[in-house]
C-alpha cells in the first residue's frame, strides 16, 4: 500500500487557535500537505461524533480535529468535551473495527504555525502507510 | 428563488496567482449549479477591489457570494461590509481560504490548485444552504446592584451613579464602611481609617442616586445582564422591595480564617494572644481599651510577637496584605510604647511593589527584629508566653513575649457561598468566585454582567479593592449605556420545539449557562442574551434539536461532502 | 456611533495589554481613542511571552482576539511609530501634539507577504529577539506581529544612508513601499488621557558580579522567553549559544532588587514559570532556583509554586556572592540563611531582573506634568488609595508604569480608569 495513494484527509479546526494556527502556517511559509482540506468551527466541541463519523463514511481517508490546548479554550470548556467525545468515538471505532488510528485529534495555538504543519505532515504519513480507506472500495 | 452564487477569486498580487492556476480555478467552478458569475480580481480588499465587488453584486443581483481569497481572520468582515454595502445580507456570504492556507502552503501549483478548487467548491455548498441573519438588541437597565457597603462597594456607588443611572447599594450591618472602618491606622501613610471611610461616604450620602439599604440582605437574584430582577429585605422588620438592574457588583469582602482550628497558636486558649482584627480593634480611640495597647492584666506589654502567615500552609495560599499591616502594627506600637521590644516571625516576606520595601526598611530601621521562622508553637506558663520556632538551621528557638498577634489568613466573607449558589458562579478551591478570565477579566465572574471586587475575589489591600470596584464600574458604564440597547451575538444557539425531547443535555454542557429549561412546555430555550455561538449544546443534542445558526449540521455536511467528491 | 454631545475622545499612550484593554472598553462606550504606540507593532511586553502564569496559557492566542477587536474596530485609531509632543489644557480640554514617524509602508497597500525581506543587503541585531537573531532593514519584529506591515530602519538602511539601493521597493507587487512618506505632525483634541507605558527591565550589566554579557551561557529570563516562544529566534527549541541543549539550570530571582530598593512583584512567578516551562521541554532538566523571599502573594500563585516544586525543581533560599565561568557553564557561589556556602555548577544561569519604568517615562512626566517617584514611576494621586489617577486631573495612569505588578492587576487598572473617564464625562 503506499507509493502513488494520495490520501484525502478532512480538517476541523476551531476559530480561535487551530485556524489561527494554520494561517500562520502558510504566513511563515511552512509547508501543509494538500491533501488536506480545511473546515473551520467555531470551537471543536461543536463538532459532534457524527460529523467526524459522516466525513469518513464518505470517504475521507483521514479525519482530523483540533482545537485550543485544554485550558485556553475560547468558551471556556469546549475543547474539554471535543477531547472525551473523540475518546468515546476513538472506541467506538474500534469495536466496530474501523481503523480508529485514522482519526487524530490535535492541541494547536494560535502561535504554532509550525507545530500545525509538523502534525498535519505526520498524519499524512500515517495515512499514507495505511493505504486507502477500506470504506471507500465498500462506497465505489 | 433561484440562487444566483458569485464566486470571486482574488489574485493578491502574485500571492496567489504565482502558486495557483486561477484560470483553471474558472474554468472548472464557472459551469457549476447556480454560479451567476465567477471572476478574478488583483486585489479584492483594496479601495477599488472593494468598489469593484460592491457593483459587481449589484449588477449580477447575486444571491449569495463566495470569495476565494485570504484568511477569513484577514478579511471577512471587510466583504461582509461590502455585501452590506451592496444591499446583500452579510450573511449569505463564506470565504475560501486559498491563500493562507493553499497557496501559502503548498509548493506545487497543480496540487494547490486542486487543493483551491475544493476549498472553493466546497465554500460555494455551504453558502447555498446559509440563512440570512440580522443584528438583534435588547432593552436593558442601566442601574446597578452593589451588594457589600465596605470601601469597595462604596467606591463602586460614587464612581457609578449619576442622574441617568440609579445604584442601590445593599449592607447587612446597620451601618457602611465595612473593615476598613474599625482601622485605626492605614499603610503606609499611617492615616486613619475610619477618616477615610467618613470622607468616602461622604461623597454618596448625598447622592441622591445611591439608595442605601442597611440592615438589608439580598434574597433573590434572577434574570441575566441588563435585566436582573433583584429582591431586598431589611431583616428586622421583613420589609421588601424588588427592583430591576443592569448589572451587580459584589463586594461583600473578607473574613479572617478561624483560629480555633489551629490548635499550635494557641488562640482562644492562651491568654493575651490576638487576632490582628483584635489588635486593631484595640487600638481604635472608641475600643475596648479606649485605644490603649494593653494585655489582660491592665499593664502595657513590654515585648511583643507577630506571627505572619497563620494558616498560609493549611489554606494553601498567601494572602498578600498582612505583611504590610504587621508592619504597621509593628509602628503602631514602637510609636505608643517606645520601650516595648517587637519581633515579627515570618515565613516569606511578602513586599511588592516601588513603594513597600522602603516601608519595610524603614521600619526594621525603627528597631523591629525580623525572623524567618516556621512550625510555630506557642504556650503559655506563669511566666509568660513562649513563642516555639524553627529557624532557617533547622534549630528550635524559643521567644519570650508579653503579647501574640497572630495575623490569620484571608478568606472570602461568609456570604460568598450563598451568592455562588444563588448566581450560579463555581467556587474555587480556596473558596473564591470563580472570574470571567483569570488574566484578562479580573472583575467580571463567570456569570455575565456580576461583577467581584475587593476581597471577595481574593485578598488585597484597599488600593487595589479600590482598583477593582473602579474596573468594575468602568465595564458596566461601557457597556450598560443609558438608552442604548445591547447588541446581541447574531450567531447564536436555538433549539427547535418540535424536535426538543427536554433531556437537558445541552442544558449541562453550556459552558454560560445560556439555556433555560422551560417547564410549561417541557423544552430547552435558548437565552441569546447570554449564548456564545460555541455550538457544544448542538454537538451535545442527541435528536439534532441545537442548532448553531450559520454553523449548522446542514452547511457543514455541505462541506464535507464536497471536500471529498 | 453615538449622539455626539455624549462622545468624548481619549489618548491612550502604550498599546500594550492596559492601553488595548483600556481603548477597547472606551470604544465600546462610543468614544473615540487614540492609540499612540512607539514602536511599528503592538502588544507590548506581554507578546513576548510564550506563555504566561499562572495556568501556563498561549500569550499570543489570549490576547489575539482583543488585538484583531482593536484592528477591526471604526473608534479606534491606531498610531504606531508615534509619541507624544507636548500636551497642553486640562480635563475635557486637551491639545496633544503626537509626531508620528514614517513606516515608509503604505498600511492600506501592503498584504504582509513579507517578499520585501529577501531581497534586503543589511543585516542587525533583532531588538525585539533580544538580539539573539538578526533582521533586516526593512523588518518585522516577529512572525505574527501586528499591525502586518514592515518599517524602514532608517538608521541602517542604505538608501536613508544615501545610498541609491530599492531592492525592497522594486520586490513589492502592491506598490506599498513608499520611500517618500514624511514624519507627521498631529494635533489631537481630547477629553482624557491613559498613560499605559509600561515597563523595561533593569540592564543586566548594571550587576556584573553575575556574569551577565561575558560568560556565555548566562542570560536574562527576557532573552529565555523569546528562546521558548516558539516564533521567536531558535522556534521554541531550548538550546544555548553552543547549539546544545543545558542539562541544568540555575535561575537567580531579584537581581538588581537590592540597588532599586523595591521588589517587582512578578519575578518570583515569572521565573517560577520559565522553570516549569523547561521541566516540560526538557523533562531530566535539573533546575535549581536561588531566592531571597519568595512572593506569590494572592489565591493562585502559591499552589503554581508547590506544583513546580513537586515536579522537582529546588528552591533555596539563598544569597549569591560570586558567578565564575566553569568550562561551557558557569558555578554559582551562594551563601544559605544559616551561613552555610555551596557551589552550584549549571549550563545555563538565567537572571530575573527587576523591573523599571518605560525608557521615556522621565521624558513624558515632564509632557503630562505629572510627577515620577524616585524610581521613575508615575506617581498616584493619592499612595495607597487612588491608583488610577494622577495629580493632573483627567490624566490617568494605569499598568507598570504606576508600579511593577502583574496581567490581572495591570487589566483591572486599565479598566479602572475608562471606570473613571466614563464617569467623569456624564
Amino acid at each position: 500500500m503506499g507509493g502513488e495513494f494520495t490520501p484525502r484527509i478532512v480538517g476541523f479546526l476551531c476559530n480561535w487557535c487551530s485556524y489561527a494556527g494554520a494561517d500562520l502556517a502558510g504566513s511563515t511559509k511552512q509547508k501543509v500537505p494538500s491533501s488536506l482540506s480545511v473546515i473551520k468551527v467555531m470551537c471543536s466541541g461543536r463538532v459532534e461524533p457524527v460529523l467526524i463519523a459522516t466525513a469518513y463514511l464518505r470517504g475521507a481517508d483521514g479525519v482530523l480535529l483540533a482545537g485550543c490546548h485544554p485550558g485556553d479554550c475560547h468558551y471556556r470548556e469546549g475543547n474539554y468535551y471535543a477531547r472525551r467525545r473523540f475518546a468515546l468515538l476513538e472506541k467506538t471505532m474500534e469495536t466496530l473495527g474501523l481503523e480508529p488510528a485514522r482519526l487524530m485529534l490535535a492541541w494547536v495555538s494560535a502561535s504554532e504555525g509550525q507545530r500545525f504543519g509538523e502534525v498535519t505532515n505526520l498524519f499524512t504519513e500515517r495515512i499514507k502507510e495505511m493505504g486507502p480507506s477500506p470504506l471507500k472500495k465498500a462506497l465505489l | 428563488m433561484a440562487k444566483k452564487i458569485g464566486v470571486y477569486v482574488c489574485e493578491c498580487g502574485n500571492n496567489i496567482a504565482d502558486n495557483v492556476d486561477i484560470d483553471r480555478i474558472i474554468k472548472t467552478i464557472s459551469p457549476m449549479r447556480n454560479i451567476e458569475v465567477i471572476e478574478k480580481y488583483r486585489l479584492l480588499c483594496s479601495e477599488d477591489g472593494k468598489e469593484f465587488l460592491k457593483q459587481s453584486i449589484k449588477d449580477n443581483e447575486l444571491t449569495h457570494l463566495v470569495v476565494a481569497a485570504c484568511s477569513p481572520k484577514q478579511h471577512e468582515q471587510t466583504f461582509m461590509n461590502v455585501c452590506l454595502a451592496a444591499g446583500l445580507n452579510p450573511y449569505l456570504f463564506q470565504m475560501a481560504n486559498i491563500r493562507e492556507q493553499c497557496a501559502w502552503v503548498t509548493p506545487d501549483k497543480e496540487e494547490a490548485t486542486d487543493k483551491a478548487i475544493r476549498q472553493i467548491t466546497a465554500a460555494i455548498a455551504r453558502v447555498a444552504y446559509q440563512e440570512a441573519l440580522g443584528k438583534r438588541d435588547i432593552d436593558v437597565s442601566p442601574d446597578v446592584l452593589v451588594i457589600g457597603g465596605g470601601i469597595a462597594g462604596i467606591r463602586a456607588a460614587q464612581v457609578l451613579a449619576s442622574p441617568d443611572r440609579k445604584v442601590y447599594l445593599v449592607e447587612k450591618s446597620s451601618s457602611l464602611g465595612g473593615k476598613v472602618k474599625s482601622f485605626d491606622k492605614l499603610f503606609t501613610k499611617m492615616e486613619s481609617g475610619s477618616a477615610l471611610i467618613d470622607k468616602e461616604l461622604r461623597k454618596v450620602e448625598k447622592d441622591e442616586n445611591v439608595e442605601v439599604f442597611t440592615d438589608s440582605e439580598v434574597e433573590q437574584i434572577l434574570g441575566f445582564f441588563g435585566n436582573f430582577e433583584i429582591k431586598v429585605v431589611k431583616e428586622a422588620t421583613g420589609e421588601e422591595r424588588e427592583f430591576n438592574v443592569g448589572a451587580v457588583v459584589l463586594a461583600t469582602g473578607f473574613d479572617l480564617m478561624d483560629l480555633k482550628a489551629l490548635p499550635q497558636y494557641g488562640y482562644d486558649k492562651l491568654q493575651d494572644v490576638y487576632t490582628s482584627i483584635e489588635f486593631e480593634e484595640m487600638n481604635v480611640p472608641g475600643g475596648p481599651t479606649s485605644g490603649k495597647i494593653l494585655l489582660k492584666n491592665g499593664k502595657p506589654p513590654g515585648s511583643v510577637a507577630i506571627i505572619h502567615c497563620v494558616g498560609r500552609e493549611e489554606k494553601g495560599y498567601c494572602s498578600k496584605v498582612c505583611c504590610m499591616y504587621s508592619l504597621k502594627f509593628a509602628r503602631m506600637l514602637q510609636d505608643r510604647l517606645p520601650e516595648a521590644k517587637v519581633s515579627q516571625i515570618y515565613s516569606d516576606l511578602c513586599i511588592p511593589g516601588k513603594a513597600y520595601q522602603k516601608f519595610y526598611d524603614e521600619t526594621k530601621g525603627l528597631g523591629v527584629e525580623f525572623i524567618h521562622g516556621e512550625k510555630i508553637n506557642i504556650t503559655q506558663n506563669g511566666k509568660g508566653i513562649t513563642v516555639k520556632y524553627e529557624s532557617n538551621s533547622g534549630q528550635g528557638i524559643d521567644l519570650a513575649v508579653d503579647m501574640v498577634i497572630l495575623v490569620p489568613a484571608m478568606e472570602p466573607g461568609n456570604d460568598t457561598n450563598r451568592f455562588a449558589e444563588m448566581l450560579g458562579i463555581p467556587v474555587d478551591n480556596e473558596g473564591f468566585l470563580a472570574q470571567e478570565h483569570q488574566l484578562l477579566a479580573p472583575v467580571a465572574s463567570s456569570v455575565e454582567g456580576v461583577f467581584v471586587v475587593g476581597c471577595t475575589q481574593g485578598p488585597k489591600n484597599i488600593s487595589e479593592s479600590i482598583v477593582q470596584s473602579e474596573a468594575a464600574a468602568g465595564k458596566i458604564l461601557s457597556t450598560l449605556v443609558p438608552g442604548r440597547k445591547l447588541e446581541l451575538e447574531v450567531k447564536t444557539s436555538e433549539i427547535s420545539e418540535t424536535f426538543c425531547t427536554g433531556c437537558k443535555t445541552c442544558i449541562s454542557v453550556c459552558p454560560y449557562s445560556a439555556i433555560n429549561f422551560d417547564n410549561s412546555r417541557k423544552i430547552a430555550v435558548v437565552n441569546e442574551a447570554l449564548c456564545h455561538g460555541c455550538g457544544v449544546c448542538a454537538a451535545a443534542c442527541p435528536s439534532g434539536a441545537a442548532r448553531v445558526k450559520n454553523f449548522a449540521f446542514t452547511q457543514i455536511y455541505q462541506e464535507v461532502e464536497a471536500l471529498l467528491k | 456611533m453615538e449622539n455626539n454631545k455624549n462622545s468624548i475622545s481619549v489618548l491612550v499612550i502604550g498599546a500594550g495589554i492596559a492601553g488595548i484593554e483600556s481603548s477597547l472598553l472606551l470604544a465600546n462606550s462610543g468614544a473615540k481613542v487614540y492609540l499612540v504606540e512607539k514602536a511599528s507593532y503592538f502588544g507590548g511586553n506581554i507578546i513576548k511571552c510564550e506563555e504566561v502564569f499562572p495556568n501556563m496559557e498561549c500569550a499570543t492566542c489570549m490576547i489575539a482576539p482583543k488585538q484583531q477587536e482593536l484592528l477591526q474596530s471604526e473608534s479606534i485609531e491606531l498610531l504606531t511609530l508615534s509619541e507624544v509632543e507636548d500636551v497642553q489644557g486640562s480635563v475635557g480640554d486637551f491639545t496633544v501634539k503626537v509626531k508620528k514617524r514614517a513606516r515608509y509602508v503604505n498600511l492600506e497597500n501592503c498584504i504582509g507577504c513579507n517578499e520585501c525581506f529577501g531581497p534586503c543587503p543589511v543585516e542587525v541585531d533583532n531588538e525585539f529577539e533580544e538580539k539573539l537573531s538578526k533582521r533586516k532593514a526593512i523588518y518585522i519584529p516577529c512572525p505574527g506581529a501586528l499591525p502586518n506591515a514592515p518599517v524602514i530602519d532608517t538608521d541602517n538602511c542604505l538608501r536613508f544612508k544615501g545610498e541609491n539601493c530599492q531592492l525592497c521597493q522594486e520586490n513589492c507587487v502592491f506598490d506599498a513601499i513608499d520611500y517618500t512618506q514624511q514624519d507627521e505632525s498631529l494635533e489631537l483634541n481630547v477629553q482624557a488621557i491613559v498613560v499605559a507605558t509600561g515597563f523595561k527591565t533593569y540592564d543586566l550589566t548594571q550587576a556584573p558580579q553575575y556574569g551577565y554579557g561575558k560568560l556565555n551561557n548566562v542570560y536574562s529570563m527576557v532573552e529565555v522567553e523569546r528562546i521558548c516562544a516558539s516564533n521567536g529566534p531558535t522556534e521554541g527549541q531550548i538550546v544555548l549559544r553552543n547549539g546544545k541543549a543545558p542539562e541544568s539550570v540555575a535561575i537567580i530571582h531579584c537581581v538588581g532588587r537590592e540597588e532599586k530598593g523595591y521588589c517587582s512583584s512578578v519575578c518570583c512567578m515569572a521565573s517560577i514559570k520559565q522553570a516549569h516551562f523547561l521541566k516540560n521541554k526538557i523533562p531530566g532538566l535539573k533546575i535549581t532556583q536561588l531566592y531571597s523571599d519568595l512572593c506569590v502573594p494572592g489565591r493562585v500563585y502559591q499552589r503554581f509554586y508547590e506544583e513546580v516544586k513537586k515536579s522537582g525543581v529546588d528552591f533555596i533560599r539563598a544569597t549569591v556572592s560570586e558567578v565564575k565561568g566553569q568550562g561551557t557553564g558557569v558555578a554559582i557561589k551562594y551563601k544559605t540563611e544559616n551561613g552555610e556556602e555551596n557551589t552550584l555548577n549549571v549550563d545555563m544561569l538565567i537572571l530575573a531582573p527587576a523591573i523599571e519604568p518605560g525608557v521615556d517615562s522621565a521624558r513624558l512626566a515632564d509632557i503630562l506634568g505629572i510627577p515620577q517617584d524616585e524610581h521613575g514611576f508615575f506617581n498616584e494621586k493619592e499612595p495607597d488609595l487612588d491608583s488610577v489617577d494622577t495629580s493632573r486631573e483627567g490624566v490617568f495612569i494605569a499598568g507598570c508604569a504606576q508600579s511593577p505588578k502583574d496581567v490581572p492587576d495591570t487589566v483591572a487598572e486599565a479598566e479602572a480608569t475608562v471606570g473613571k473617564i466614563l464617569s467623569l464625562s456624564r
